[in-house]
This record gives structure tokens, C-alpha cells and sequence, in this order.
């Protein structure tokens, strides 16, 4: 995909272009504010990264003009401010998510591939599936191949979310975040458990296996291993 | 010490300002009394003649013109200072009797008392004047006229009664400069002690901005506001080194505790350079850095969240959200990761509790609490969540039967990178309590290690917002 990286420390933007262009994405960099925001007014940009503090404008205001523009490219926010404060006003100034630093560099991947894709599958949908795994979302009702597969509510939300963002490598600090809203980083991994419950119910009775392990990443559901 | 700082004192300038006041007021004090006495010294001599010529009236009217022409004469002869001089003289206006040898141009004898501007001696048969300076002066004199058309003078220097003013006067100007020069010597006394005690403390400020930071000032018995003011900035100068200490013990902590996985990142990748390897090898190499990297970043972050909290960094994110739920989600999300670790969790959560204060910061502490009872608590043990109201206030506890932590070091615990020997064997950064410690403090909250019989059982005492609706 096409992304612009609006980045001033040279070093940052230079790894991140290096994985993204490796990652197989096409990556246009700005090392400032003003030149950034001409960047993604003039270009067409699938995602952009911008990075919250920048020389000459800063990063909320290049989204709240962009937005002002009426352009809806989702927007992933970079920050070294870590704080609940400073994410909520992230996210309210009109960037699509946020990501504070230091962080992982598949975290970074997974969640640009989350921000392009959503659009893809409507909120209002009230039927995912994924091969022949269904899930209605008004009667939270599971089926497996004409088999039924009894959910907790919690295990229903998880599973609801992998299927919205079927086939993308889903990070477990993104699951945290949206499954449990829970921003913080567990020493244990609590999540590896949650997903092998979910696993033992949807996976271990069938042939094909959908919900995999991408190693150092993250979790993947899909109908290819 | 020189004169200009000592005139720069307050305590100088004060008295200056007093002195000043205070020579005004005495001068207007003396110069009343100085007017007073002149009245009064006036009205005595006014009085005197005019009882002196009352008598000579009645002596006349009863005696006869030759009895009063006798008297005059006796009484012109007394000798003495102060003394009356009389006038007696004829209808056609010689002299009769008496001493005083003319009667002044103007003078009116209407029986009152007038005092007279006399320029020459107007004592009759004296060749020198009985004063050895100038002759002129005010007579204070009354005259009066006989029925027979003979008139009668009895005059008084008023000579006297100026000195006296005059010494008095003096006196009051010597009075006057005294207490002013009094006045500036106290202020100047004053000032100086003033003065040496601010440059006590000013050369220990000095002292301690050099980096002597153990230096304090002296504090005297005299127990006055400068004693006061001493061990106020001796007990402030106390706080901040204690506070000081504490940071630099953090450092000291911070930097050994990083130390560790960095040169251990450090010594593999230099052993990776050494030979040539395969692919796979410098995969693994890199592997294994990039999780010391993910340690270094984790204690970083835990760092900067327990200085967020303290900081109250998180002030105006505060909003009432269902404690109840947050704690049954954390129970259900760690249920099956302590499952699998053959623990018990058991949770027992009131439903419908509120609190009014940061949902992130709630969660970190109570996962932090959880992991670190799953940590210690070996296989076949029980962990407790619970939550409920209790005397007024939300009783938020989470409990094991692991080894525990004694008495003696529950303090120590909350401290940052304080590990105990049990916990040095397992994964960890020892910030985690730290991060409770500085949420409970966030939530004005109190944190309490206690024993569980056998086992920890941490307790977070949040005050209580009332009772809030069931809502999400």
C-alpha cells in the first residue's frame, strides 16, 4: 500500500521505511510539519504515520487540517507521550489510532494493516465469516460447519474481532486494547491463554486449522496457515 | 561589615525613619511646654503687679498721699533682682518718688498690664546697668491714674523670666539631639545584629549552593524569629536532601538494574561478531536482543508510568467507570493463564461498584497485583480477588498463599527496584509495587501489605464515591 511517513528523526524514519518498503509498501517521508501536510493534501495516500511532535506544525494539527479538508485517509499517530491524556487527545483530534513510543515495529505493521482493511467490513454487518466458520452478531449464535460452537461472551467478542479482521496479523496489545480495553502491557501472557480457549473450541474438533500463531507477532485468523 | 550595606538595612532605615518621627514629635512636646511656661511666667508677673498697685491704692485711700509717697520711696530703695520699680508723679508730671526716671511715651495709666519695648536703662541714679549686656528689653508695667490727676508706675523687667526660657530652651535642644543621636545608635546597633545573623545564613546558603549540602544554620536559644526562621530552612534544607537521596538512589537502582541487560545484549552480540555463522545462528542472536531490547523498553515504561502517576500527570482524566466490571473482566482474563498454572483464582466481587478515578491506571495496578500473585505463588495454591464496600470506603484486595512478604521489608517493597532474594530468580523489574504504591496515592487510597495466613494479601483502600447506578 501506499503510505506517507511524516517523521523528523531522520533515524526512526529511515528503519521505518527500510521495514515498511521491505514489508512490501510503498513509502513517501516527510521530515516536517508543513511540508507533511502539503504531502498528504496533494498526494493519495492509502495511510498516513505521523508523528506527534514535528518541526514547523505538529502532528494533531496536520489531522485536524486534513479532516477540515474532508479527506477520511486513516491516520496512525506516533508519540513519545505515553499518557491516558495524551491518547485521548490523539484520538479525539481526529487520528484513527494511536501508538506510543518505543514500540514494535510488527505492532506498527499490524496495526496499519488494521486501519486500511476495516473499512472493508461494514459495523452494521450483523453476519461475519471466515470459511465455513459463521457468526451472527445479532443472536451471537456460532456455527462451524452446520455444528454449534457455544461461546462466552468474552470469547464471542475476541472471535468477533479476529473475523473483522480476517487474514491481518492482529498484535496481542491490540486485542488487550479492544477486546478487554486494556491499555497496558502484561509480563504474562494472559492473551496466548485467552487464544488457545478460543482455539480449543473453534479449531480442535475440525480438520482445517483457522486461527493461527504468526511467531513474534501476533495472531492471524484465516483459512491459509 | 561597611556603613552603606548597614545603611541599606531595613533595620537601619527603620530607626532613621523613627529618629526622625520621633524629633518632631519632642520638638512639638517642647515647644508646647515651652509656650506654656512663657504664659504662665507672664501672668505671674502680670498678677503680682497688679496686686502690687491694688495695695498701693487701698494704702493711699487710707493713709493718705504722703503715707503712699513714703512707701514708694521704701520701697525703690530695696535692692535686688526681680525687684518692682516704681513711678510716682505729679499732676504736672514731675517726679515725686521712685526709682525709674521717666514715664515711657504712650503708656497709658488705665490700670492695666501691658509689657513695653524699653531701648534705654530706665533706671534712675544708676550709672551702670545691673545687667552687663544690652539694656534694652520688655518691661512688663501697669499704670495708674490718682483721682488728684498724679499718676503711678510700677514696672518689672521681664528679663528674668527670659532667661529662663532660654535655659529651658536649651535644654530641650539638648534633649532633642540627644535622644535623635540615641535613636540612629540603637538603629545602628541594631542593624549591625540584624545584619550578622542574615549573614550567617546568607554565607551558609552560599555554603550549601557550593555543594556543601550538609551544612545548616545555626539556631541560638534566644528563640526568636530568626531561630525560627533557621530551623524552618534547616528543616526544608532536611527534606530536600532526603528527597535528593531518594533520587539518586533511584538512579543508582535505575542504572544498575539496566546495566544488567544491557551489557548482556552488549556481550552477545560481541560473541555473535567473533566467528562467521550461519543464518539461522544470527537470527537467534538477534532474537534474543531484540527481548533484551523489549525488557529495557518494559522497565522504561513502567518508570515513566509510576512518574505519570505521581506526578498526578493524569489529573484531568478522571471519570467514574464500574470497578466491579473492570475487576470481573481482569478476573476472567487471568483465570485461565492461573488455570494453566495449577492456581485457583477465586473471585469475590460486589457488583455495582463505582469509583470516580482512572479506569488505565486501576488496571495496571490490579494486573500488576495479579501477576505478581501468580508469580509467587507456587502450583496447587489459591489466589483471591475481591472487591467490596467496607466502612465507608471500596475495599479492593487481591491475595495468595504463596510465601509472602515479612513484616520487616513490606515498606522496603514499595520502593522502586527493590527486589527481595525470592523474587530475584524470577522475571521481573521491581517496579510493579512501586506502580501500585503511586496509583493508591493517585486515588488517595491506602495500600496495605498484610499477612495471609500463610501467604501476602494486599489490600487498596479507595475512598468511596457513593453508589453508583448498575450501568456498564
Amino acid at each position: 500500500m501506499h503510505i506517507l511517513l511524516i517523521e523528523d528523526d531522520s533515524e526512526a524514519a529511515a528503519y521505518l521505511v527500510t521495514g515498511l518498503t521491505e514489508s512490501g509498501h510503498v513509502v513517501d517521508h516527510s521530515a516536517d510539519g508543513e511540508d507533511g501536510l502539503h504531502m498528504a493534501l496533494t498526494g493519495d495516500y492509502e495511510v498516513l504515520i505521523v508523528d506527534r511532535m514535528l518541526p514547523k506544525r505538529d502532528g494533531l494539527s496536520i489531522i485536524r487540517m486534513l479532516r477540515a479538508d474532508g479527506r477520511s485517509t486513516p491516520v496512525l499517530m506516533l508519540s513519545a507521550m505515553g499518557g491516558v491524556d495524551d491518547r485521548v487527545l490523539g484520538l479525539r483530534s481526529g487520528s484513527d489510532d494511536y501508538l506510543v513510543k518505543p514500540y514494535a515495529f510488527s505492532e506498527l505493521l499490524a496495526r496499519l494493516d488494521a486501519l486500511v482493511r476495516r473499512d472493508r467490513t461494514p459495523e452494521a454487518q450483523s453476519h461475519l465469516k471466515v470459511a465455513d466458520l459463521e457468526l451472527n452478531l445479532l443472536t451471537h449464535g456460532v456455527v462451524r460447519s452446520g455444528k454449534i460452537i457455544r461461546l462466552q461472551p468474552r470469547e464471542l467478542r475476541l472471535l468477533e474481532y479476529l473475523m473483522r479482521h480476517v487474514d491481518q496479523v492482529v498484535t496481542r496489545t491490540m486485542l488487550l486494547e479492544h477486546v478487554w480495553d486494556f491499555h497496558f502491557d502484561p509480563q504474562t501472557n494472559v492473551i496466548d491463554t485467552q487464544i488457545s480457549r478460543l482455539r480449543g473450541k473453534i479449531d480442535k474438533d475440525f480438520d482445517i486449522p483457522l486461527l493461527h500463531t504468526v511467531r513474534g507477532m501476533g495472531y492471524r485468523l484465516g483459512e491459509s496457515g | 561589615m561597611n556603613l552603606v550595606k548597614l545603611l541599606h538595612t531595613g533595620a537601619v532605615r527603620l530607626s532613621l525613619r523613627y529618629a526622625l518621627l520621633y524629633a518632631l514629635l519632642i520638638s512639638v512636646a517642647l515647644g508646647l511646654l515651652y509656650w506654656t511656661t512663657s504664659n504662665y511666667v507672664n501672668d505671674q508677673i502680670a498678677s503680682s503687679l497688679d496686686y502690687e498697685i491694688k495695695n498701693f491704692k487701698k494704702l493711699e485711700h487710707a493713709r493718705g498721699h504722703e503715707a503712699l509717697r513714703k512707701a514708694i520711696e521704701t520701697r525703690s530703695h530695696d535692692a535686688g533682682e526681680n525687684r518692682a520699680y516704681f513711678l510716682l508723679l505729679s499732676p504736672a508730671g514731675e517726679r515725686l518718688a521712685g526709682n525709674l526716671r521717666i514715664w515711657p511715651s504712650g503708656f497709658k495709666a488705665d490700670g492695666k498690664v501691658r509689657n513695653v519695648w524699653i531701648e534705654d536703662d530706665p533706671i534712675a541714679g544708676r550709672e551702670a546697668s545691673p545687667w552687663t549686656h544690652d539694656q534694652d528689653a520688655y518691661w512688663s508695667m501697669i499704670g495708674l491714674r490718682m483721682a488728684d490727676g498724679r499718676r503711678l508706675l510700677i514696672a518689672h523687667s521681664v528679663r528674668g523670666a527670659e532667661d529662663m526660657q532660654e535655659y529651658s530652651f536649651l535644654m530641650m535642644a539638648i534633649i532633642l539631639v540627644g535622644s535623635i543621636i540615641l535613636a540612629l545608635a540603637m538603629g545602628l546597633f541594631l542593624g549591625r545584629s540584624v545584619l550578622r545573623r542574615i549573614n550567617t545564613i546568607s554565607s551558609i546558603a552560599a555554603a550549601i549552593m557550593d555543594g556543601d549540602l550538609n551544612r545548616r544554620i545555626p539556631v541560638t536559644d534566644r528563640k526568636d524569629e530568626f531561630d525560627e526562621l533557621a530551623s524552618r530552612l534547616n528543616a526544608m534544607l532536611d527534606r530536600i536532601n532526603q528527597l535528593m537521596t531518594g533520587l539518586r538512589q533511584v538512579s543508582d537502582n535505575v542504572a544498575h538494574d539496566l546495566r544488567r541487560p544491557l551489557s548482556r545484549l552488549r556481550n552477545r552480540l560481541e560473541v555473535a561478531l567473533l566467528d562467521p555463522r550461519g543464518p539461522e545462528e544470527y537470527r537467534d542472536t538477534i532474537r534474543e536482543t531484540l527481548n533484551d531490547a523489549n525488557e529495557l523498553l518494559l522497565t522504561f515504561n513502567a518508570m515513566l508510568e509510576i512518574t505519570q502517576a505521581e506526578a498526578g500527570g493524569y489529573c484531568g482524566e478522571k471519570e467514574t467507570f464500574s470497578l466491579s466490571g473492570l475487576a470481573e473482566s481482569m478476573g476472567e482474563l487471568y483465570r485461565d493463564q492461573a488455570d494453566t498454572q495449577g492456581l485457583n483464582l477465586l473471585l469475590n466481587i460486589e457488583p455495582c461498584i463505582m469509583l470516580a478515578g482512572n479506569r488505565h491506571l486501576i488496571s495496571e495496578a490490579l494486573s500488576n497485583l495479579l501477576e505478581n500473585a501468580m508469580k509467587y505463588t507456587p502450583p496447587g495454591g489459591n489466589i483471591g480477588l475481591m472487591l467490596r464496600y467496607r466502612q465507608g470506603g471500596i475495599c479492593l484486595a487481591v491475595c495468595d498463599d504463596g510465601p509472602g512478604i515479612p513484616v520487616n521489608q513490606r515498606d522496603k517493597v514499595l520502593e522502586r527496584f527493590v527486589r527481595l532474594d525470592i523474587a530475584r530468580s524470577t522475571p521481573g523489574n521491581g517496579l510493579g509495587l512501586s506502580l501500585v504504591k503511586a496509583v493508591a496515592d493517585f486515588h488517595g487510597a491506602h495500600l496495605l501489605l498484610m499477612d495471609n495466613h500463610p501467604g501476602l494479601r494486599v489490600e487498596m483502600l479507595l475512598p468511596s464515591s457513593g453508589k453508583g447506578s448498575c450501568g456498564k
